[in-house]
């Protein structure tokens, strides 16, 4: 130091030297920090976007959040109670039998019952069971002593005034006499529908009635069930059909869509002997039926047509969940989605969601049986009474119902499917649609489309490759390289639309012509060289090496130029008249005019240039002494291309092909252009696909921000990131080993 | 010894010409996709001659000739085998409902080019083809007959279009700026309501009130230019005599195209090329002109690289120059030379969950809560859309970059820092001016890039039709929250969109060609750049 010091005083003022130096280490902190931060966020690239997805695989929470002291329903009396919640949950209700204050409303939070004049009509009212209409939480029908039904709707108006205020209100319906002879009504179903309201009712003499409203017909009593008693009724919400299960573990399906009498159309045993049907419920949409069990077992039915031709929909149990440790004794579907809670005889409330056959969430009761539930509006909290008068409020968070990871990559067996399926439909104009995002329609698009372009693009990129590098003159090379690697930059769009807008047409006119050319131009490229070889000497050795290329041209272009000339000749020797009746007839095939083979075509292209340049400079660099000693020992230049080169330059060969694979994997325009997008799993050439990539730019927009299609899209937008990051990773630690290895030479 | 045949495939030449069409058939596909834009898109400004057919059944068929093949199988069953049939441009879309016909060449029985023969260009409707019968002001005939009308609607169609652009200049900037000046108003007085600004409002409702009284007079102007717009109309009658009257304030340019000599038709020619690179889109984007999507490409283009270029700089000199070489490094390196390969869409995605959702959303609660729920920056946007470019073209970037700074000598820096100066002193005078080749050629080529990619930009904010640049005379001039049009997407859009494909090919052609010049231009650039400064610095440093 003491050296130093002294010289640098002399050359320089110190104050300039400690602002330089002080310059100087800012930029280090600067550069470093700045440097840092864009590599930090581009890895923040990917772990954004898992972040985004990973609440699809979330388990859901719930708890119980509140009790509030209820009314006990009456013990002998099974129907005699049901609950429910307004949409904010501020309000819970119960509708209660007896004849005193049958509708009461508690505040969630305090748990006050809110002071409600019950309807006049109501007082002298002996209620004895209580429906709810299947797809509705706010029609209600009340069964009396005397065989009445006295239909009832709550509704709740929320004022925003500073604070939400929510106020019930009751509507009652007139009263409507069902039993023939003034019995107790015991169990019930009630369906108010365009038709008018159908009811079914079970009186304590056992008797099951079935009527409509206004009235054609007198009450029909229902025999169907023998003397098994009855232990469980629904209609559906369109008043189609009435179930009836009984203790037996048998389910009779009656058709009512006509306004006559019912007919029995088929019993299912739905519940092992000495078991009995305890709950039934519809999904929304009415396609899915919910049983559960005095044996504790909850599983999904559904009417599957047989075959193709037969008309009988026979019920069938498509899915199966954890069992109840007790009796089932309560389901409540969502009216969202295919989702549902049921309720058992220990207080213990289970969370499913259909279509992935899933039990989401198991919430286990101290608090004794739960006697009836319902699921809030939004299905994101749940009501539950228990045998001694208490209301159990919960609260459910399971934003993603529908996804697990093997309802993504697995077949599912979806609503009015024959068998279980893989399909993608994200969405529908409909309100009960049932959302199928099966993923493997979507992967297998992707590969077909990939496949059908590495099959145009691999032969043509390594064949121009190989002559690039190996037989053509350094000149004309560092002419003709550029020129095919300046394809690489044309934007896709522009690839795409030509492929929809003018190759699509045009090969759907010409395919024969096109058939023929991949016979015809191979043929005659070897016809020129076989004609070559007989050229006298003295005109070949005049020529550059690489001439080939221009000699071929004006060949290629005739022949193909002959192909599309000679096109209906050509048509009506290969396929008879009309090749797609051609394909229909012997393959079974549709020609659809935006197919695989365009988009083949036009990614093909799109990829050529990459293959093609990789590949080229990896045969280029293969050391010259090696080509020039297997010469020199007397190997033809094919010999030495086969036997050295392709095997040497193999690894870069393999990298160049990797690298144009992960380009096609991910390439949307072209795709979303050339094909019609339609998500179907078909290898044909001559339809369609839709891969992810084309998938995000369709949905994305129509997505909501956060919710499950959207986190699905993120998740194709992974797949896609790891999946080109992987195969370009490989690629290039590869091409890298393949460096090292030729800097030995 | 061996036949001279077998001789002939054992030496594997046939290999080798195989090999050769490999090449061929990669060449041919490069200039025929380039041969085939050029042609289609240039061929749209051509004024082609308007041809009459006279049929056998009588009607005439009038329009300009658009190709000719051989009638598919596909088409009918009792078609004349072997005969072909033309496509002819018939326009008149009111009438006919159809901007093209096939017409069988075997139905034909003479084929004219009448003198007289109009073309009217109009701003609605497509092109009329047809003669000139009359010419009236409001309901009284002013002129009749087809050359004594033709002559007096030359002056008349000039007029008009004055008065289009008047009404624009109105429309646009005028009310545009007093709208804009209304809506400053009425957030102004929202987040006063919130609580959020000070001042009076009874001041700006005075404003208000004054601006809407401005508005009012200008409509009034507007509503009489309006009238005097329409007030003369033309009667014109197709070739099969019907008649069809339509305002002169529709017509763009009557032309007789056959007529014309060559110099005029090249001369319409180049007006053509210059209205549609400088006029907007009429028609759902199927004719006009393409600006605004020129403009939306470059602006985003210019900011991207405006953010791209000093990040990848900083990053490549951080690999290069300032971290410690390792694993670690080479490590980072391959994944930023990986990136380049992850799918645009990915890019796309990202730039909607992160830029739009999690940063634009929270800006808009933050700084425009009064423009809640409308979202400001909460949606896509050019500045989005730049932003998520810029990631896409990053690694392109520092890739370049890193090798413009790995092939500057190690004697350079060593030398410099020799001579005392500091390390920033040897990038800044040394290091970079010597990459500085590496380094615009990587800009270049991710310009390129930017400028071709479209995936991306439909999640990030590009739209079919913007209703105003994101660049105008109100403040603050620069409008980054805007939507944007953008070459590519045109084509998209144009292409596969639009209710009406057919009439709207040319459009989508001339679009692509633009597109391709761009690209190409800025590919060659780079490549002429690259070796222009190499060839500099190679004579002057070393």
């Amino acid at each position: 130091m003491h050296v130093h010091a002294p010289l640098h005083s002399i050359t320089h003022p110190s104050t300039s030297l400690t602002w330089r130096r002080i310059f100087d280490r800012l930029a280090q902190v600067v550069i470093t920090m700045g440097g840092i931060a864009v590599i930090l966020s581009i890895i923040g690239i990917f772990v954004f976007l898992v972040k985004e997805v990973t609440p699809l695989f979330f388990s859901p929470q719930g708890n119980q959040t509140g009790l509030v002291a209820g009314a006990p329903p009456p013990t002998a009396l099974p129907q005699s109670s049901l609950v429910g919640m307004d949409e904010h949950q501020e309000l819970i209700y119960q509708l209660i039998g007896g004849s005193d204050r049958q509708i009461r409303f508690f505040n969630v939070r305090s748990g006050a019952p809110i002071p409600y004049n019950i309807p006049t009509d109501l007082a002298n009212v002996h209620v004895t069971s209580i429906a709810r209409a299947v797809g509705t939480l706010d029609r209600f029908a009340l069964g009396t002593e005397d065989g009445r039904l006295i239909p009832v709707t709550i509704e709740f108006a929320a004022s925003f005034e500073g604070v939400r205020q929510v106020v019930p209100t009751v509507t009652l319906g007139s009263p409507v006499q069902l039993a023939p002879a003034p019995e107790r009504i015991i169990r019930l179903a009630y369906q108010p529908t365009e038709r008018g309201t159908l009811t079914a009712a079970l009186t304590d003499r056992g008797s099951l009635w079935y009527s409509i409203s206004p009235f054609d017909h007198p009450p029909a009593a229902l025999t169907g069930h023998g003397s098994e008693p009855v232990t469980s009724l629904i209609f559906d919400s369109r008043g189609e059909t009435l179930l009836v299960g009984t203790a037996a573990g048998n389910l009779y399906y009656y058709n009512v869509r006509d306004d006559a009498e019912p007919s029995l159309i088929e019993v299912v045993s739905v519940a092992p002997s000495g078991t009995s049907v305890t709950a039934l419920s519809y999904l929304i949409g009415d396609r899915s039926l919910v049983i559960g069990t005095s044996a504790g077992d909850v599983s999904v039915w559904m009417p599957v047509r047989q075959t193709q031709e037969s008309q009988i929909t026979p019920l069938r149990q498509i899915h199966r969940f954890d069992a109840h440790p007790a009796p089932v004794t309560g389901i409540s579907p969502s009216l969202r989605d295919k989702g549902f809670i049921t309720g058992d005889a220990q207080g213990n409330l289970f969370v499913h969601y259909s279509t992935s056959a899933q039990t989401l969430l198991k919430l286990a009761g101290n608090q004794g049986a739960i006697r009836t539930l319902t699921f809030s509006p939004k299905a994101n909290g749940a009501v539950a009474l228990t045998g001694k008068g208490e209301l159990l409020t919960y609260e459910i968070h399971n934003p993603h119902p529908e996804t697990t990871i093997a309802s993504l990559f697995k077949p599912v067996w979806y609503e009015g499917y024959e068998k279980p399926e893989h399909v993608w439909q994200s969405s529908s104009g409909a309100d009960d649609f049932e959302a199928k995002f099966g993923f493997l329609p979507l992967i297998f698009g992707t590969l077909k489309g990939t496949f059908y372009a590495m099959l145009v693009a691999v032969p043509l990129a390594l064949l121009g490759a190989i002559y690039t590098s190996m037989f053509m003159h350094p000149n004309l090379r560092a002419k003709v390289k550029p020129t095919i690697e300046i394809m690489a930059a044309l934007p896709t769009v522009i690839l795409g639309f030509l492929a929809g807008l003018w190759l699509a047409p045009l090969l759907e006119r010409m395919f024969p012509a096109m058939v023929a050319m991949t016979v015809v131009v191979p043929a005659s490229v070897a016809i020129t060289a076989t004609l070559w070889h007989y050229l006298p000497a003295t005109i070949i050795r005049r020529l550059r090496p690489g001439m080939e290329t221009f000699v071929l041209i004006p060949i290629i272009v005739g022949t193909a130029w002959l192909c599309l000339g000679l096109n209906q000749p050509i048509e009506s020797f290969l396929f008879g008249s009309d090749y797609k009746a051609w394909f229909a007839t012997h393959w079974g095939l549709r020609y659809d005019q935006r197919n695989a083979l365009v988009v083949g075509f036009a990614m093909g292209f799109a990829i050529v240039p990459i293959i093609f340049s990789i590949s080229e400079e990896a045969l280029s660099n293969v050391p010259r002494h090696l080509i020039a000693g297997s010469l020199a020992l007397g190997a033809t230049r094919w010999q030495t291309l086969v036997k050295l080169m392709l095997i040497s330059a193999s690894p870069g060969i393999f990298s160049a092909i990797m690298i144009g694979f992960g380009r096609a994997i991910g390439e949307t325009m072209i795709v979303l252009m050339a094909t019609g997008n339609t998500p179907i799993m078909d290898w044909s050439l001559f339809n369609g696909f839709r891969t992810l990539s084309a998938n995000i730019a369709v949905e994305i927009p129509e997505a909501p921000h956060g919710g499950t299609l959207y986190r699905l899209l993120f998740l194709a937008a992974v797949l896609l990131f790891a999946f080109t990051f992987l195969i370009n990773t490989i690629a290039e630690i590869v091409r890298q080993r393949l460096r090292t290895k030729y800097s030995q030479y | 010894m061996r036949s001279p045949f077998k001789t002939f495939l054992a030496s594997g030449n046939v290999f080798i010409w195989g090999c050769a069409a490999g090449v061929s058939v990669s060449l041919l596909m490069v200039f025929g996709l380039l041969l085939l834009i050029v042609i289609n898109g240039l061929g749209y400004f051509w004024t082609s001659n308007v041809v009459d057919l006279t049929l056998k059944s009588g009607q005439h068929v009038m329009g300009q000739l658009a190709g000719r093949e051989v009638i598919p199988r596909s088409v009918t069953p009792d078609r004349p085998e072997g005969k072909g049939r033309l496509r002819v441009k018939i326009g008149n879309r009111d009438i006919n409902g159809l901007d093209f016909k096939w017409v069988n060449e075997d139905q034909i029985v003479s084929q004219a080019y009448p003198a007289d023969a109009a073309l009217l260009e109009r701003r609605e409707w497509g092109n009329m083809y047809g003669r000139v019968k009359a010419v009236y002001k409001g309901e009284t005939l002013q002129v009749e007959g087809n050359d004594a009308g033709w002559i007096a609607l030359a002056p008349l169609i000039s007029a008009t279009n004055d008065l289009h652009q008047q009404i624009a200049r109105i429309e646009q900037i005028e009310i545009g700026s007093i709208n804009a000046e209304l809506e400053q108003a009425r957030l102004k007085t929202r987040s006063f309501e919130l609580g959020k600004e000070r001042g009076s409002l009874n001041d700006l409702t005075a404003q208000i009130a004054a601006a809407e009284s401005r508005y009012q007079a200008k409509t009034v102007e507007l509503d009489a230019l309006r009238t005097q717009f329409d007030e003369y109309s033309v009667l014109m009658v197709d070739a099969n005599g019907q008649e069809k009257q339509i305002s002169v304030g529709q017509i763009i340019r009557a032309l007789h195209p056959n007529e014309m000599g060559l110099l005029h038709k090249s001369w319409i020619y180049l007006t053509n090329v210059w209205s549609v690179v400088s006029t907007e889109p009429r028609e759902a984007n199927t004719e006009g002109g393409i600006f605004p999507a020129i403009f939306g490409t470059v602006m985003m283009v210019i900011i991207m690289s405006l953010v791209v270029a000093p990040f990848g700089v900083l990053a490549a000199l951080y690999l290069r120059e300032y971290a410690r070489q390792g694993v670690m490094v080479r490590l980072v390196r391959i994944a930023v030379n990986n990136l380049a390969g992850v799918p645009s869409i990915v890019f796309g995605v990202f730039g909607l969950g992160f830029f739009i959702y999690a940063i634009g959303g929270t800006l808009d609660t933050l700084f425009f809560p009064e423009r809640l729920p409308t979202p400001t920056f909460g949606t896509g946007g050019i500045l989005w859309a730049s932003l998520t470019l810029a990631l896409l073209t990053v690694p392109v970037v520092i890739v370049a970059t890193e090798e413009g700074l790995a092939a500057v000598p190690r004697e350079f820096r060593e030398g410099s820092l020799a001579l005392g100066a500091t390390k920033l002193e040897t990038m800044l005078k040394v290091v970079i001016p010597s990459a500085l080749p590496g380094i615009l050629t990587g800009l270049i080529l991710a310009m390129a890039r930017a400028a071709g990619e479209v995936a991306p930009l439909m999640l990030t904010g590009v739209v079919k039709l913007a209703p105003s640049l994101p660049v105008d005379g109100s403040w603050p001039f620069f409008h980054f929250d805007r939507k944007f049009m953008h070459l590519g997407f045109h084509i998209y859009d144009v292409g596969f969109q639009s209710p009406n494909v057919e009439a709207a090919k040319p459009m989508v052609y001339i679009t692509t060609l633009v597109l391709i010049a761009v690209v190409v231009l800025l590919n060659c650039t780079a490549i002429v750049l690259r070796n222009h400064l190499r060839k500099k610095y190679a004579g002057s440093v070393l």
